[in-house]
């Protein structure tokens, strides 16, 4: 095989440079508002303000049956993970009579949506399937029933525990859009 | 006369000495059999007064319990008024009259699990901790719900061995708490 020779080096590394600079033009461009007209701002979502939350039980749609632990367990999580917030001076559990005496009261509401019961022993065996998830619709609403903010989130177990685990990873996520919202 | 005397002096207590001993045999079969007797009647009165006082050792209270830690076990114990749920150091009581409704599970635990049994499953070479995932046990799950002074809602979630869950509730049904007709989901955990 013969040496390149110079010309013919620089004929190759010309076209090959072009080639790259092209594609690198192309998928920034392809890109929406990442090159000349900037995109929309990110959305500044006002933050909430309130003394005490009280968090309502809701039951599921009819045609969606969530085992009464399940149910129980994301509750107990919720009032922990609302708790280590410290946002607020109460957290108050449905029902709770003294809750309608403070006057910047924010009441979160747990829709469920989705449940999938997963198996512990099959996540464990085959890692990729068994997974557990529930998705619930959070809502956040005023004493007067106005909702102020409402978000899906869905808490998951994978891998690794228990299917209440679940429950656990839901708290912690509902946890992180109170830390956003408040 | 002495030498008589002294004669039948040794006669006459050797007869009473076997008197004494088979009194004293007596005595002793008599003190046996009562011993065997009171705490047979003592193990009766245990038994006829269980119903009242069941106390289930090793009970895993999930969560829901204030001043407890989620997943502590401990000692969960049926007073004449309510569920204590006790460990090393605390004690929760829920009444009965609190309590809203009572739902049982059914469900399986892993033999080896925890942070500890995941480790040492992993460490296992060739994927044989994924054997050992295959051995597992069968729990009930206990969820009672109840309400506080103020009338917040509360729920807790106990797992116990078979058995122990239907017996409770039932207990709890007889002494007045609240349940109400559930529809089943399917079991959890039927899937090989």
């Amino acid at each position: 095989m013969k040496p390149l020779t110079r010309a013919a080096f620089l004929s190759n590394f010309s076209i090959t440079l072009s080639g790259t600079v092209l594609l690198m033009v192309a998928s920034l461009l392809a890109q929406p508002s990442s090159l000349g007209k900037p995109g929309p701002a990110p959305q500044q979502i006002q933050k909430l303000t309130a003394s005490a939350i009280q968090l309502e039980r809701s039951d599921p749609p009819e045609d969606l049956l969530i085992p009464e632990d399940t149910r129980v367990a994301t509750y107990e999580n919720l009032i922990l993970q609302l708790t280590k917030t410290k946002k607020f001076q109460h957290v108050y559990r449905s029902g709770d009579r003294t809750a309608a005496s403070m006057p910047d009261l924010v009441i979160l509401r747990l829709i469920p949506q989705a449940f999938k019961a997963g198996s512990q022993k099959q996540r464990e065996v085959t890692t990729v399937t068994g997974a557990t998830s529930i998705k619930v619709k959070i809502q956040f609403a005023s004493r007067d029933g106005k909702v102020l903010r409402e978000k899906t989130v869905e808490g998951k177990v994978r891998f690794y525990g228990e299917n209440l685990r679940a429950t656990y990873d839901l708290a912690k996520k509902v946890a992180a859009v109170v830390n956003e919202t408040f | 006369m002495r030498t008589r005397i002294a004669q039948f002096n040794p006669g006459v207590s050797s007869k009473q000495r076997k008197i004494i001993r088979r009194l004293l045999q007596l005595a002793a079969i008599g003190a046996v059999f009562v011993a065997t007797a009171a705490s047979a009647f003592s193990q009766q009165l245990a038994t006829r007064q269980a119903p009242q006082t069941t106390s289930i050792p090793h009970v895993k209270c999930v969560i829901g319990l204030e001043s407890i830690k989620p997943n502590i076990k401990g000692t969960l114990s049926l007073l004449p008024n309510g569920l204590e749920f006790a460990t090393g150091k605390n004690r929760v009581d829920i009444s009965t009259a609190s309590i809203q409704d009572i739902f049982i599970g059914q469900e399986s635990r892993q033999d080896v699990s925890g942070p500890v049994g995941t480790v040492a499953k992993a460490g296992i070479p060739y994927g044989g901790g994924r054997i050992v995932s295959l051995f597992s046990h069968n729990v009930e799950v206990l969820t009672v719900e109840y309400v506080d002074s103020n009338g917040g809602f509360h729920g807790t979630i106990f797992v116990l061995s078979p058995g122990n869950a239907t017996v409770l509730k039932n207990q709890l049904v007889a002494q007045g708490a609240k349940v109400t007709n559930h529809v089943q989901p399917p079991p959890q955990e039927q899937k090989p």
